[in-house]
């Protein structure tokens, strides 16, 4: 049993690209099931790795690795597919692109698109 | 009238301070032919980015927030605060407070004991120091180590040594080492910029408008944070609180400052607290959301113990206090506030709870653990009640939410809440508070000054 997580929040085209992948069955329905996501498992190690990266990042009460950038959420969740894995081996491979990942995250600290909400 | 009824406490000390003229002919005169200096921002020693902003303390000491506190404090007085946790009026206070400056600007300004000196805010008249003693911090970084403890000194609820990662440590570590101790008078009431003014409550206006709303009992809920359901339920339902009926009243007290990145701006979280009366979840007659400026310290305990000081000066007869409360990373045990609440902390200067010793506090705790969502129960449950697994809720989840401009489903944040982020998101261009909010907001601050 890993020691932290990290949430991937799915929309209806994440939801099938995560049951095409085979993860299927790891689908969780959070909220009276208002809400679906992926837990992706992340050790001791590669907590540290994640929080010496990002200095934003820090772990919550639930034990899962919040406030990283949004282009590594976006990364994790092309690597979970890719890589059709819901643990280091996943995260390892976002972290392999960690220079792209904190240029993009540079940008999305100046601006983020808000959404059109009613 | 029964004896369980509980009445509104008297301020800390025993009397409000309200250090603020309002007659400017008699301020002019108060300032004619005084030494002037204009207020900097206390920068991080090492990025040089704002940390802190003496003009909330002078603003939160004036208008009686941290009453029974005055001014700028001596070096004796600093001393016993780190030692006792005591001012030199023996009533109990958690933090040194001090007017620091360069050596530098103390050469030019060439001031002493005895001066009043005057304080500029964004180059307009402001506030007066009447200077009782000049002194040195030998070593900032001790001074951090002492204010914050460590887990040599404090086994009880310290478990790491604090470091550069912690804010309030850097405000400490990073301050001029010249102290101009003394009394502080504001001259020029500072305006209010929208939409602070309208959550803009003193002490003195507070406990006004408790009276005003008929309140007797009200329960403070500390904020730094929009308010998700999670918040909503814990207002609601430590109000029940109260004595022989639920406290009366909610008061929300936000506090403004410096912001750490990642944080909500703090026009989205007073919006946001107001948009849970508006969209009817509390009543606003039951519920008043205000502010506090001051740059957090995320002392946990500590901080509970400036917060308790805050709302009792507000009138306020009860306190929630949760997990970690006013924390950042695990450098206190994650239930020190209740801790300090519950039993003290001999180290820190309370063999008993702040309420139980000499010259200490009488508004009354309330410990509160979490409300999370239970799916079986399909409803907000309380962790102590719920004898289900439930969904935690945590503020930082959601603002990963939101980043991804996932919408929060309602049960978790009520719609009106969320517009108020959109709002707020769509001003700044972006949802939370990041180096241009930080570096824009201690440009502006949250106040303006007309001439004097």
């Amino acid at each position: 049993m890993a020691d932290y997580f990290i949430d991937v929040l799915l929309d209806e085209g994440r939801l099938q690209a995560i049951k095409d992948a085979g993860l299927g069955d790891n689908i969780k329905y959070r909220f009276a099931g208002e809400l679906k996501l992926v837990e992706v498992h992340v050790s001791e190690d590669t907590k540290n790795k994640i929080l010496k990266e990002f200095d934003t990042a820090r772990t919550d009460s639930r034990n899962a690795i919040t406030d990283v950038p949004v282009a590594f959420l976006r990364e994790l969740y092309h690597q979970v597919v890719k890589t059709k894995s819901l643990g280091d081996e996943a995260v390892e491979a976002t972290l392999a692109k960690v220079d792209e990942i904190k240029d993009l995250a540079a940008k999305e600290s100046e601006y983020l698109p808000a959404p059109e909400i009613d | 009238m029964s004896r369980f009824l509980i009445q509104r406490p008297l301020p800390h000390g025993g009397r409000l301070v309200e250090r603020v003229v309002r007659d400017p002919e008699r301020a002019k005169k108060m300032i004619k032919g005084c030494p002037t200096y204009d207020i900097k921002p206390t920068l991080h020693y090492e990025s040089e980015v704002p940390v802190r902003n003496v003009y909330r303390e002078i603003m939160s000491i004036c208008y009686g927030f941290f009453s029974p506190v005055e001014g700028s404090m001596c070096q004796a007085e600093v001393e016993r605060i780190l030692k006792e946790r005591r001012l030199l009026n023996e009533w109990i206070f958690p933090y040194p407070l001090v007017f620091d400056i360069s050596k530098d600007d103390f050469k030019k300004l060439g001031v002493g004991s005895g001066d009043r000196l005057v304080l500029n805010l964004k180059g307009k008249p402001f506030a007066i120091l009447d200077i009782e003693e000049v002194w040195e911090i030998s070593d900032t970084e001790e001074l951090a180590d002492k204010t914050f403890g460590t887990p040599e000194d404090n086994p009880e609820v310290v478990r790491e040594k604090f470091n550069k990662k912690h804010p309030g440590w850097v405000i400490y570590k990073s301050l001029n080492p010249i102290v101009l101790a003394g009394k502080y008078t504001i001259i020029n009431e500072p305006i209010f910029r929208a939409p602070f003014d309208r959550f803009w409550y003193p002490p003195r206006k507070a406990r006004e408008e408790f009276d005003k709303r008929g309140w007797r009992t009200v329960i403070n809920h500390q904020t730094r944070n929009v308010p998700h359901v999670g918040h909503e339920f814990l207002m609601k339902n430590a109000a029940f609180t109260g004595d022989l009926e639920p406290c009366h009243g909610i008061l929300v007290n936000a506090i403004i400052g410096v912001k750490r990145r990642g944080d909500y701006p703090d026009e989205a979280i007073c919006e946001g607290h107001e948009a849970v009366n508006t969209g009817g979840y509390i009543k606003n007659s039951r519920h008043l959301p205000t502010i506090c400026l001051w740059d957090m310290r995320y002392g946990n305990p500590l901080e509970s113990l400036l917060h308790g000081i805050i709302r009792q000066n507000m009138g306020c007869t009860h306190h929630m206090f949760g997990r970690d409360h006013a924390a950042v990373g695990e450098y206190y045990d994650k239930w020190s506030t209740q801790i300090l609440w519950n039993e003290g902390i001999p180290s820190f200067g309370f063999p008993a709870p702040p309420t139980d010793v000499p010259y200490g506090l009488e508004i009354r705790p309330q410990n509160m653990r979490e409300f999370s969502f239970c799916p079986t129960c399909k409803e907000m449950a309380y962790s102590e009640t719920c004898g289900h697994e439930r969904e935690k809720l945590s503020g930082s989840f959601l603002r990963g939410m939101v980043a991804q401009g996932v919408q929060p489903p309602a049960i978790i944040m009520r719609p009106e809440v969320f517009k108020v982020v959109v709002k707020w998101w769509k001003h700044f261009n972006y949802p939370f508070c990041n180096e241009k909010y930080v570096i824009n907001k201690e440009k502006e601050l949250e106040v303006d000054l007309k001439d004097l």
